[in-house]
This record gives structure tokens, sequence and C-alpha cells, in this order.
């Protein structure tokens, strides 16, 4: 069992190598790449901007606060972005047959399929994620830091970006059946982004219930901002549960694992 | 010839009925960002009662025809032409005893009625089911709203077929479509309703063609253009036509002087 972990990394590691090599040959490409990336993924955080601009608090969140929340947001789908880029990608691997040629090799698919594909121009969210936690810095002056408060953060950021990553992989497995509705997946990936970009007790209980109890993305979010902020989370919970995230994560993990390997005991392969 | 660019369109448009689970999938994809924003809109009203002259409904109903019309005016990820100057296949549309310009118009045109009918009406409805924000009921100002989004689907034609020409002069430009889709969208009121903006920003802002495409069509039909200045909205938006238009021939004319197809 740690044998068969410390191979996957070793391969993953030397995936990784060549994927990086091979980008870096084309340095214009990924510096235009890297800096669109960052543009467009400012002006989002520049409506969030506006909309303060207008109106100075949204149910008790002011704007450094729900930049906080932003800034924690982006980096940990900006991490996702990047190193699930491979699992992004599935639908093509499976349009194009390649997926085949995958479950040929004597390594696991799912190895095969995460180290496929690497994205150095998704460091334009990181870098977005990591101006705009500066910027929630400099809004927030009285903000008290301790220990806890930094592990909590570095924890809550990690346990999302993994969380993201699993819900990539359960889109990608839908594909085992239809390549046609992967939008539905962006429902929970980018939709689900958007939404915890802001405090998740705006929205209707059911969708908060969803989000912290069913899928957990908001433990990436929302409920390390609640502790960094000091913030109540709803439905009575105590701030301390932001210590749960990483278990959450790898139990979000564990299932995404087995869907997946349900959804490779039914391929079919692709019929042209 | 206009019945052969009218063929086109018809052809475009059976041939995107075909997609009807990929349809579903992105119909279900506008409702739900519809109702992230109306949570955000709702929760930011709460500590005022209207910004700009948009209450709460304004704001909403704002919010959910931007997701209607999204797909209509300025659609997320469409790189066909782009793909086919990289397959080259691109050679055979330009040598059709058609006009290149107008070929990909028509068959825009045609996409665009498909997703006015299937995406952008039972995207607004539900909005209006959920969150019970009703319609803007003067038949005048929907008259002048088709109108309006008529020339606005019409730049938002030029300015995709513009974008995606950047790839007779680099063969990868992806990401550089997709800051251009977002400049247009950020700058047309999808992200922000563009009366939000400080009141600088405006003043630049009504004089972008990207105003032309989605926030002057919702603010006619949400009466919020006063009938005196009606005129010189859709005139702005015909000027933006035009323009664009001449400016996306000579970028076609360039670019078929210098394309070079590779293999036999």
């Amino acid at each position: 069992m740690v044998e068969n972990i410390v191979n996957d990394l070793q391969l993953y590691k030397h995936f990784l190598g060549m994927l990086f090599r091979s980008q870096a040959q084309y340095k214009v490409n990924v510096v235009v790449d890297i800096c669109a990336s960052f543009a467009v993924t400012s002006l989002e955080f520049v409506a969030v901007l506006i909309y303060f601009g207008q109106i100075p608090s949204m149910l008790g969140w002011n704007v450094g606060e729900v930049a906080m929340l932003y800034a924690i947001m982006s980096i940990g789908f900006g991490l996702a972005e990047m190193f699930g880029a491979g699992i992004d990608a599935f639908s093509d691997t499976i349009r194009l047959g390649e997926f085949d040629r995958i479950l040929l090799r004597p390594v696991g698919s799912f190895m095969q399929v995460l180290g496929s594909d690497f994205r150095l121009r998704r460091l334009g969210r990181i870098t977005q994620g990591g101006m705009t936690f500066v910027i929630a810095l400099r809004l927030l002056p009285g903000l008290h830091w301790t220990a806890a408060k930094v592990v909590a953060l570095l924890i809550g950021i990690a346990s999302g970006s993994v969380m993201f990553m699993c819900v990539l992989v359960l889109g990608a497995t839908l594909c085992f059946w239809t390549v046609e509705t992967t939008e539905l997946i962006n429902i929970l990936s980018y939709g689900g982004r958007d939404m915890l970009s802001y405090p998740l007790t705006i929205y209707h209980r059911l969708m908060q219930r969803f989000f912290l109890f069913v899928i957990p993305l908001a433990f990436g979010s929302f409920v390390p901002a609640c502790y960094l902020l000091g913030k109540p989370l709803p439905f009575g919970l105590p701030g301390e549960i932001v210590f749960a995230a990483p278990l959450l994560a790898l139990a979000f993990a564990m299932v995404s694992r087995v869907i997946w390997q349900f959804g490779v005991r039914h391929y079919q392969s692709t019929g042209s | 010839m206009l019945r052969f660019y009218v063929e086109v369109a018809r052809t475009a448009f059976r041939r995107q009925l075909i997609y009807r689970w990929a349809n579903l999938a992105g119909l279900l994809t506008n409702i739900f960002f519809g109702i992230i924003f109306s949570y955000v809109i709702i929760a930011l009203f709460h500590a005022r009662p209207s910004v700009a002259g948009f209450d709460v409904r304004d704001t909403l109903r704002y919010t959910w025809l931007v997701q209607a019309m999204v797909m209509i005016v300025m659609t997320f990820g469409w790189y066909d032409l782009m793909l086919t100057i990289r397959s080259g296949a691109v050679i055979s549309d330009l040598s059709k005893p058609c006009d290149f310009y107008w070929y990909w118009f028509s068959r825009e045109f045609g996409r665009n009625i498909y997703y006015l009918i299937y995406r952008g009406l039972p995207t607004y409805v539900a909005g209006m089911l959920l969150f019970s924000f009703g319609a803007p009921g003067d038949w005048r100002n929907w008259l002048a709203f088709l109108l309006s989004l008529t020339l606005g689907a019409s730049v938002g034609i030029a300015y995709r077929v513009l974008y995606n020409a950047v790839a007779f002069w680099f063969l990868e430009a992806r990401a550089i479509g997709l800051l251009f889709v977002v400049i247009a969208l950020f700058f047309t009121g999808s992200y922000v309703p563009i009366p939000f903006f400080p009141r600088w920003a405006l003043a630049i802002i009504q004089w972008l063609p990207f105003n032309a495409l989605i926030n002057v069509p919702i603010q006619i039909l949400l009466g919020k253009i006063p009938e005196n200045a009606l005129l010189f909205e859709l005139g702005r938006q015909m000027l933006w036509v035009i323009i664009m238009t001449l400016i996306i021939r000579i970028v076609i004319a360039a670019a078929a002087r210098r394309v070079v197809v590779q293999g036999g």
C-alpha cells in the first residue's frame, strides 16, 4: 500500500516535470496566458468592489471581510484548477479514445489522468488571490492573528483545493456515460466557487446545508474565513470545526475514488 | 443571395437543435448562476432600498435578463472560426462563392435565434418563478427591446468573429479570446449592472461598444431610458454595428491576403 503510494507520487513528479518543461518551451505564450488569466480573475474581484462602492455591507460582512473570503476561495480554487487540469480535460480524453490507451498501461488510470495536464497559466488566479489577500489585510487593520488562525487558513485552502479537485473527478466520472452534459459539473465547480466567494449565510438554508454537509466545499472558504474573522457559523456549529476540514476533504476524496472506480469499471470505450 | 444566407441561418438553427442535453445542462447552469447572483443582490439591498434608481426588483430582472441574453449576445468559449483557421478548413469557407463575413454572420444569427427560444426564454421564466419578480409590461418597450437586442447581437457577432480572427496571426489564441469575452461581459453589465458603476466610469462606458451588447437592450426593456433618449440609444447601437462590421471586414481582407495553407 505505502509502496504503491510512493511509486505513484514519483510517477506524478515525473509527469509534472515533463509538463513543466514542455510549457516552459513557449515562454511568451505562458506569460501572455498567465497575464490574461490574471486580468480575467481580477475583473471578477473588481465587480465585488463596485457593489461595495454603492452598498457598505452585506448582511453584516464589510468589504474587507468579503475580500478575505474571496482571497481564500481564489487561492484554493486556483490550485485545484492548476493541478486538476488533466481531470478537467477528461471529456476530451474520452472523446478522442485516449482512455483506452491509458487502461492498457501498467499503472493506475487515475494517476495518469491527473498527470496528463498541469496548467501554469492558472498561476494568474492564484496571483489574484494573493493580491486580494493583501488588499483584505489592508482593509482589516484590526485583525488579530494567532498561530491557530494561520493553521486554519492553510488547512482551509489545502482542503478546499482537494475538494474542488474531487468535484472535477465527479464531473470526469460522468464522462464515462456521456460527454454531452459536462457543463453540469460547472454548476458545482464554477458555480460553487462563485457562490462561496460570498458569505454562505446570504443563501437559502437548503443551499447552506448542501455546501456544509453534503458537498462540504464551504469548509474550503467560508468556514476558515469565519474562524479568522471571529464570525459565528450557521446552524450553531462551533468555529473550531474548521480543523475538521482535512478529514472532510479526505472523506470526500475516498467517496470520489469509489465513484471513479465504479465509472472505470462501466467504461465501454467510444464507438468510432 | 439573401435566400442563401437565410438558408445558412436555418441550417445553423437546425444543427443546434440536435444538442438537446447539452442545452439542458447549459440552461441549468444559467439558472444556478442566476440564483447565486439573486441572493447576492437580495443581501446587498438589505442595506439600501435603491441604487441609482434601481430597486431590488429591477436589479433582479436585470440580472436574469443578463443570464437569459448572455448565450445569445456573447457566447462563452466560441472558437468555431479559430478552429477552422487552425485546421486549414477556413480556406474552403474563404473560397465559397459568397461573402465570408456574411456567411459566418448568418450562421451565428441562426444560432442566436435558437438560443433566444431555447435558452433565453426558459432562463428568464425560471427566474420569474423562483423569485417572482414578474416581467416588464409595456409592449412598446418590448418592441424597442427586440430591435435593440438584434442590434446588440449583431455587434456581438462582429466582436466574436474579430477575436477569432486573431488566430490568423497567433494560432493558439484562446486565452486572448477569453480575455476579449470577459472584458466585453464586464463592460456590458454581466458582472455588475452598469448603473451600479461609479459616475466617472459610466461616462466612459456608455461610449464603449460593449454597452450596446446587453446593457442597452435591458435598460430599454426595464423602461429606464426616457422616450426622448430612445432613438439616440438605438442610433448609438446602430453606429457600433456599422463600425464593428467595417473593422471586421478590413481585418478579414488583410488576413485573406496573408493566409497560407499548408499541406496538399
